[in-house]
């Protein structure tokens, strides 16, 4: 096959050009801005994700302003405050010459925490949120992705509600830098290419890894574009279109209207909604590839995207099998709907599940753990991981019989080597073990058993409606500090996984650790005298 | 088919004594015990003297043969309950469910009206757990462990107990010595619940159940029913020894008290148990009066943490909090080489240290390090067993939690089910609480729940063995046939 010529003079070419410039000029400025005189990843990530969240400020003001709103002078002051604290940051550090790795930890989660605090600023400037608890819980639902909040959105103004959505769209593209640039250094299990098929097509979109950034930046753009003129010709209100597209495709969920999706009683835009959800779960760089060749086939070869679509259309029939409903039009949609909000880690809501039985709870929550596919957007653990894990018990099934045969996991074409495999079962376990902790802080915060876990799941993951109390998304509400503030935590382990943020931890905590071990040694070493 | 038939017998045995002491109740029941006593005897005999031990036995085979036998037990052990016309021929799930129940030492109960059933049934019952809690112990400490089920090789590794190096030569030896000591301790927990004032009846029936951690009582309220400290007390502590290794109870007899102190896993099992009781004490403190809040949650604690089940209260009226606490004991269980069922406390060592290590190299990515427990390191191997096996455990109980909430019941309930179920422990949270019984469940519900117990006890990887070996054995036979057809 010959390959093909490079066609410059389309629409996606240009914004792939646009996108590539904006990216290199935001590189360039930082870089230039970055020669201060210590050596600290950290201060450049922080820096540079205050400088770069500033315009997202200026804009939602400028917009409020327009629109005559109350949060403009508060959005534009807090910008400004942030903006000349990143730069003065920045001014002071530079980039140091070699990074170690437990380093670059710690500078992805202080970018985390610092586009955290941006939020939590906002948040609580504008007076949206009452206490700085709650100002946590909405900025970490924000940057994360998550559709948990306590808040009407009717209650909001444009500008806030514009800062809301756009917070999580663009927290979703920085995922895709971290997923393409940092992820494979980092190598936490699964996302990156030591342990995905997904990612390292990712990487092989390109040969430079930032063509490959551009590439699905422009996508994910491209997508959302399509997704707003879809919403608005269902009959959305422009304003409402442009925020639910920018929501549905971070898989984020925050929706200008407290009944959610719900609020618009629109067949059309539940299907709408539906796809686009699909679409957020679905792995980027397969998409790309996909749509560039025209070569619709590749979705049917990737077993990852099998089992997803598999694993929606399992869900829905047993759904419906389980209610006692007839399969009508409405219910069907009604199932897609939850379903696919589930697996995709959004979090829409379409009024109150009315097929809901306890099976359909229970299976909903376990789609929210699975998640969407890897190299997406979506929260969760995502299906490859699962897939992986079903191999690996197979294995040892396997090798109970016997028991020196040595076996390599394959999923596809590739082959899943051991540290990749560690690595994902280690975090599942500590994930788990989050998991545990945080219901019994849920549990003492005063929710019930049923609302706690599932709430603590559905954090987690990113998703945000649970089950056990009235409605699907009461249950920030119904916490208090103490749950706010765990929330807020889980939201945030979630989206960053936890390996780094234990491993960040550890590096406050290492020489302890060193002096510990010294110390354990030294016994040891005296009781085998 | 030997095992099987030798296990048969030793249940007609148990029908046997359960009728004598149905005789002296005076009750309705000894009938019906004895006839069931004849046709598993006489089953039970075929068996034994028509087959003939082969001697090639490969491991996997050998497992089998006794997977199947405890199939076949717990098949035998129901018809005691239909029999005797407690629960109606129309229900024989029910009778399997609860007989599958006793055998597999988890205590969940279908029986609703207790003063209704003969006391000799219940004698038999209880004494069905005791059995099974016989045939575990081996079981658990000297085949598993040889086979390597699971990673449980590990047992050997810290405790180097009576584990059996060759199956067939030393278990018989082996078997002598744990039932030699299951026996004793049954005795003294017997004699001490005697002594602080239960009838002759309850305090054996109560004795055999506390040894093999099943947890059924004789009495619909459970422990609470005798409202004494001292009976708790006897109870929590036989409740502590049956939840530990039983080898190393043999060690600690033979070698003095210093066996305990090399092995790693008591003090996680104490540590686990101390912590839960800590947490649930803060937890219930607003809740219950000190004195009572001591007592329940001590109770607890050792209960649900040695998987026995056994009720003082309901502690479904508990907070929150302390359900979750109480389902996190339910899903670890007691240690490894015990009667009591759950994930084992060996193994949340293992996946503790596992998740560790793995944070520690995702810091320093060319690190070697090994895991260890205690002063042993595990070989990765065995450590990737372990792995397998808690993920194949966790993955089971959701999906038989989604299965079961999929048929009808509360999430809560349901998921709580599963753990339960799958660890052999007996109560569960929400409506099947240790006052409630299991007939919450649908029936498909606790056909369910009967597949998880019988594949928890097993351990899992031996029931995947278990069929995967039968079919090869029903692979060879068609093969033979088809060899035998074609010339």
């Amino acid at each position: 096959m010959t390959p093909k010529p490079p066609k410059r003079a389309t629409l996606p070419g240009y914004a792939q050009r646009l996108t590539g410039w904006i990216l290199s000029r935001s590189a360039l400025l930082l870089r230039r801005l970055s020669k201060g005189r210590v050596e600290s990843a950290t201060g450049v990530t922080v820096g540079a994700v205050w400088v770069l969240i500033a315009p997202l400020f200026f804009v939602c003001g400028v917009i409020d302003w327009l629109d005559g709103g109350p949060d403009a002078v508060a959005l534009l002051i807090s910008g400004l405050v942030i903006q000349l604290v990143g730069f003065f940051i920045l001014r002071f550090s530079k980039f140091p010459s070699t990074l170690p790795l437990a380093r670059l930890f710690t500078a992805f989660v202080s970018g985390a925490l610092a586009a955290l605090i941006a939020a939590t600023i906002a948040h609580f400037a504008t007076g949206v949120a009452p206490t700085i608890d709650v100002a946590l819980a909405e900025a970490s639902a924000t940057v994360t992705g998550t559709n948990a909040t306590t808040i009407e959105p009717e209650t909001v103004s444009l500008g806030m509600m514009l800062f809301r959505s756009l917070g999580q769209w663009l927290a979703a593209a920085a995922m895709i830098v971290v997923l393409v640039r940092i992820l494979p250094h980092l190598g936490v299990g699964g996302l990156d290419a030591d342990g995905g098929v997904a990612t390292r097509s990712a990487r092989r979109l390109a040969p430079r890894s930032s063509s490959t950034m551009v590439r699905l930046l422009t996508l994910y753009m491209g997508l959302t574009i399509l997704l707003a003129i879809a919403y608005f010709s269902a009959g959305m209100p422009f304003v409402d279109s442009v925020i639910h597209s920018l929501t549905t495709i971070s898989s984020g969920g925050f929706s200008s209207h407290s009944g959610s999706i719900g609020a618009f009683d629109s067949p059309a835009i539940e299907w709408v909604a539906i796809v686009g959800m699909i679409t957020a779960g679905t792995s980027l760089p397969l998409m790309f590839r996909a749509l560039r060749r025209g070569d619709l086939h590749r979705f049917v070869r990737s077993i990852e995207f099998r089992t997803y679509i598999g694993l929606i259309i399992t869900a829905v029939v047993a759904v419906l099998a389980w209610s006692d409903k007839w399969p009508t039009a409405d219910n069907l949609r009604e199932t897609f709907f939850w379903v696919t909000s589930a697996i995709s880690t959004t979090g829409y809501v379409a009024g109150n599940l009315s097929l809901a039985s306890y099976g359909s709870e229970a299976l909903l929550l376990v789609l929210m753990v699975i998640g969407g596919m890897s190299a997406s957007v979506a929260g969760g653990f995502k299906v490859m991981r699962f897939m992986v894990l079903g191999r690996y018990i197979g294995r040892e099934l396997r090798r109970s019989i016997h028991p020196s045969a040595v076996e390599k996991i394959h999923l596809g074409k590739s082959s899943i080597g051991e540290v990749a495999l560690a690595r994902i079962i280690g975090e599942l376990f500590l994930a788990t073990m989050v998991i545990l902790a945080m219901v019994l802080l849920f549990t003492a915060d005063g929710l019930n058993f049923e609302a706690a876990f599932s709430f603590a799941i559905s954090a987690l993951s990113n998703v945000g409606f649970a089950f056990g109390l009235g409605g699907p998304n009461e249950h920030l509400q119904a916490l208090g500090a103490v749950g706010h503030l765990s929330g807020a935590l889980l939201m945030l382990i979630g989206r960053v996984s936890i390996t780094p943020i234990l491993v960040s931890l550890g590096g406050i905590g290492e020489p302890l650790q060193r002096e510990v071990r010294r110390w354990r040694l030294t016994r040891h070493e005296k009781a085998v005298r | 088919m030997r095992v099987a038939g030798a296990g048969l017998l030793a249940v007609a045995f148990a029908m046997i004594v359960s009728a004598a002491v149905a005789v002296i109740d005076g009750g309705g029941a000894a009938a019906g015990l004895t006839a069931a006593a004849l046709i598993t005897a006489s089953v039970g005999c075929a068996l034994f003297f028509g087959s003939q031990v082969s001697s090639s036995t490969d491991s996997a085979l050998a497992f089998a043969s006794v997977a199947w036998s405890w199939l076949a037990v717990s098949l035998a052990g129901a018809l005691p309950f239909l029999l005797t016309g407690v629960v109606s021929w129309a229900h024989f799930d029910d009778a399997i469910f609860e007989s599958v129940s006793g055998f597999t030492c988890t205590g969940s109960t279908i029986l609703s009206d207790f003063d209704s059933v003969p006391q000799g049934l219940l004698f038999y019952r209880s004494m069905t757990q005791w059995l099974g809690g016989m045939g575990l112990v081996v079981l658990a400490v000297a085949v598993l462990p040889a086979l390597g089920i699971g990673g449980l090789d590990l047992i050997a590794s810290e405790a180097p107990g009576p584990t059996a190096d060759r199956l067939s030569l030393r278990v018989r030896d082996t078997a002598r010595r744990l039932w030699l000591l299951y026996g004793a301790v049954t005795c003294i927990v017997a004699m001490l619940l005697f002594l602080v004032g239960m009838s002759v009846f309850d305090a054996v029936t109560h004795a055999f159940t506390t040894i093999a951690t099943g947890g059924y009582s004789p009495r619909a309220e459970s422990i609470a029913h005798f409202d004494s400290v001292a009976i708790e007390l006897v109870i929590i502590a036989g409740m502590l020894y049956a939840g530990a290794n039983f080898s190393v109870h043999w060690h600690a007899l033979s070698q003095g008290i210093g066996a305990y102190r090399r092995v790693s896993e008591i003090r996680w099992y104490l540590t686990l148990i101390a912590g839960a009781f800590g947490l649930l004490l803060w937890v219930n403190n607003g809740e219950l009066e000190l004195f009572r809040n001591l007592r329940e949650s001590l109770f607890y604690a050792v209960s649900l943490g040695s998987n026995t089940g056994f009720g003082s209260s309901n502690y479904v009226l508990w907070m929150p909090a302390a359900h979750l606490t109480l389902l996190v004991l339910m899903l670890v269980g007691g240690m490894s080489g015990s009667t009591a069922g759950g994930m084992k406390v060996l193994r949340l060592q293992v996946i503790f240290r596992y998740s560790f290590r793995e944070l520690m190299r995702a810091r320093h990515p060319n690190a070697v390090i090994p895991i260890r427990l205690g002063r042993t390191t595990i070989e990765e191997q065995i450590a990737s067993k372990v792995v397998g096996f808690v993920l194949l455990y966790l993955g089971l109980i959701v999906a038989g939690g989604v299965v079961l909430s999929g048929l009808g019941v509360d999430p809560v309930t349901a998921f709580s089910g599963s753990v339960s179920a799958l660890g052999n422990v007996g109560p569960a949270l929400g409506e099947a609480g240790p006052t409630s019984n299991f007939l919450v469940f649908p029936r498909a519900g606790r056909l369910v729940l009967m597949a998880m117990m019988a594949l928890g006890r097993l351990e899992l990887f031996p029931a995947m063995l278990m069929l995967v070996a039968s079919l090869r054995g029903l692979n060879r036979i068609q093969r033979q046939r088809e060899g035998t057809k074609s010339p």
